[in-house]
């Protein structure tokens, strides 16, 4: 696809008219508590939104697996219980200004989310909306996704990529709905300049996380699988508490319980919320025993899934390397760190503790 | 109608299997759901009493027996002690058949051991039926069945019937201390009861299920008695929520019970990390 330009008179000129047509119009925009917090929140105009701003606190995910949902109501009647369903239409929504890293988590979540049976909830709201990334400013030295296969400038998961230029964007359709989304609001060419100015901007972007963290190996994978009982991971987890806060800012961790809620003696709700492998419970038997007993096992998990199991399944890494875990993890666990040691590791000793 | 939507059963009849197991005959609300409702021996779904959440069981009836589904639990928990408080003609939900299950057809023309402890019977009996409901199609049949006492032996009906049976070779057994006075079958743990009533023969199955320390003690007294590692198959199973390899709860490794179980072969069990 061409790269067009795109003036900010234009933009803003569109989500006026997505936002008066009914369109949902999701931005990074600053909290009121704190200027230096975004948050992926409804805007009505351009100028709500803090486009290529820094990284939202919470990834995109919310929009899509809400933390809490609905699945269904019941009401016992004397005959039994009626079963109210919720729709798996979902309202169009258009995100603008999108992080990469959020855009390519959804498309990896997809591959889960349609293994088989297919989540309508999920799925129906990937449908209904279409996704405009932007050049990613890098937030810190936390980042790494070029260390996963993303990247700042990754268009994976956009419908449409915007590069920052003077006077507006260097934008670029990635798929039909982003090409539709576009159609009439760009100049046909961007001039050369412009391309030049982008260009550079995304190559700094990209150098500026590959100094975070070298790519992952190949191998990582298969090292992973076959030292699953290596010592290494009796000791990792010492600093996790088990709350599950990285999962929760995750934007591809996305276990689930589901749970029924009364409303009153005859109806009810059963609900989906957010879950974590972090957690105690998660795996717990009632007959009391427990898989996985310790935080050991639990963090292996959560290092095991992303990096081992999702890829042996799915092809790919379950990680965009965005960053967030490390951030807001309380006992100070640094997903960079991690990932690295385990590399280091597993260049020294490729042999293995077997299980 | 999205994935986790239940099917709606009433309860058509309750079984008391001892003081705190339970068995439900479910029949589908919906006939046309009754009608193209299919599943085979091995296979799991979830449960639900409405208010009070979902639980995970195995289908404890044969595919054969049609029109019904049965399944038996202990009431353990929130869901199973909500369930065990519903009455014949309540209305649960039902999601499924999910997951694998038995080679059955796989099993036609051999010999099949079936060996079974506690409520580990549930899956082996709905193998057990599958395989009696077409005995003709089978070489030697052989049941071991035990429990800590004789009274947490469950489908204690179909023991005796199955105890009558001339085709079939069947041993009843219970831990040592658990017999009474009028017991008359085996008093030994399950693995001893297998040493002295299982032999190996050419292109036999065994179906094995039951707690974690049976099956333990068990595999290497197939391993003794001859039994290839492909050809003994058990059940996992691990806490699950949405029973279609979406929720990320009971995968062992790679292996997702879910979908890639939950019947499993001794042969894939060892391959797994150990860590269930």
């Amino acid at each position: 696809m061409t790269n067009e330009f795109l003036s900010h008179a234009s933009l803003s000129s569109l989500i006026a008219e997505l936002v008066a047509t009914g369109t949902r119009v999701i931005a990074p925009v600053q909290t009121e508590d704190s200027p230096d917090r975004l948050e992926y929140k409804p805007v009505c105009s351009l100028a709500d939104a803090a486009l290529a701003a820094g990284q939202p606190r919470l990834s995109l995910k919310e929009l899509f697996l809400p933390s809490t949902e609905v699945l269904l109501s019941y009401r016992q009647t004397k005959e039994g219980v009626e079963i109210r369903e919720v729709p798996t239409q979902a309202r169009p929504q258009v995100i603008l200004g999108a992080l990469p890293c959020d855009a390519a988590a959804l498309e990896i979540v997809d591959k889960v989310m349609s293994w088989d049976s297919k989540d309508e909830l999920w799925l129906g709201r990937r449908e209904a909306t279409t996704i405009v990334s932007i050049l990613c400013p890098v937030e810190d030295s936390n980042c790494f996704c070029t260390a996963v296969g993303v990247g700042p400038d990754s268009v994976r998961g956009s419908d449409v990529f915007l590069t920052p230029v003077e006077g507006g964007y260097l934008a670029e359709a990635c798929t039909l709905k982003g090409q539709s989304l576009l159609e009439g609001r760009t100049a046909d060419h961007a001039d050369p300049e412009a391309i030049a100015e982008a260009e550079k901007a995304q190559s700094a972007a990209r150098k500026k996380v590959q100094e975070n963290a070298p790519a992952i190996p190949a191998g990582f994978s298969a090292w992973l699988t076959e030292n699953f009982g290596h010592p290494v991971w009796n000791t990792m987890a010492l600093r996790c508490h088990g709350c599950g806060a990285c999962a929760s800012v995750c934007p591809t961790c996305h276990c689930f319980d589901i749970v029924d809620e009364h409303e009153n003696a005859t109806e009810g709700v059963r609900r989906r919320n957010w879950d974590s492998c972090q957690t105690a419970k998660f795996t717990l038997h009632s007959s009391g025993h427990n898989p996985r007993p310790s935080q050991s096992e639990r963090f292996r998990q959560r290092i095991e899934h992303k990096f081992s199991v999702y890829p042996r399944r799915f092809g790919e890494m379950l990680c965009t390397g965005c960053g967030r875990c490390s951030r807001i993890c309380p006992g100070g666990m640094n997903l960079v760190e991690i990932v690295g040691g385990l590399i280091s590791l597993s260049a020294s000793n490729s042999g293995g503790a077997g299980q | 109608m999205n994935i986790y939507q239940p099917h709606l059963m009433r309860i058509a009849e309750i079984t008391d299997e001892t003081e705190d197991t339970r068995t439900l005959k479910l029949e589908f609300k919906d006939p046309a759901v009754a009608e193209s409702f299919k599943f085979s021996a091995g296979q799991f779904g979830e449960y639900s009493v409405f208010g009070e959440g979902e639980s995970t069981f195995c289908i404890a009836s044969s595919p054969t027996r049609k029109g019904y589904i049965e399944c038996s639990f202990k009431a353990t928990g929130k869901v199973t002690q909500a369930l065990r408080r519903l009455d014949t003609g309540d209305t649960i939900g039902f999601r499924g058949p999910y997951g694998n299950h038995f080679p059955i057809e796989k099993m036609k023309g051999n010999s099949v051991v079936f060996i079974a402890g506690g409520i580990g019977l549930a899956p082996v009996r709905c193998a057990i039926w599958n395989v009696l409901d077409m005995r003709d199609q089978f070489k030697d049949v052989t049941i071991v069945y035990g429990a800590r006492s004789v009274g947490d032996l469950v489908y204690k009906r179909e023991l005796e019937e199955w105890s009558k049976r001339t085709d079939l070779k069947i041993c009843l057994t219970v831990d040592p201390g658990g017999e009474t006075p009028e017991w008359k079958g085996e008093v030994a743990r399950v693995p001893t009861a297998v040493e002295k009533t299982v032999a190996y023969a050419e292109n036999t199955y065994a179906v094995i299920c039951g707690p974690p320390i049976m099956i333990k003690f068990t595999l290497p007294v197939m391993d003794k008695l001859g039994f290839p590692a492909e050809h003994i198959y058990t059940t996992l199973e691990n806490r699950m929520k949405c029973g279609l390899g979406k929720c990320g709860r009971c995968n062992i490794g790679a292996t997702y019970v879910c979908k890639d179980g939950p019947v499993f072969t001794a042969a894939e069990m060892r391959a797994m990390p150990q860590e269930y």
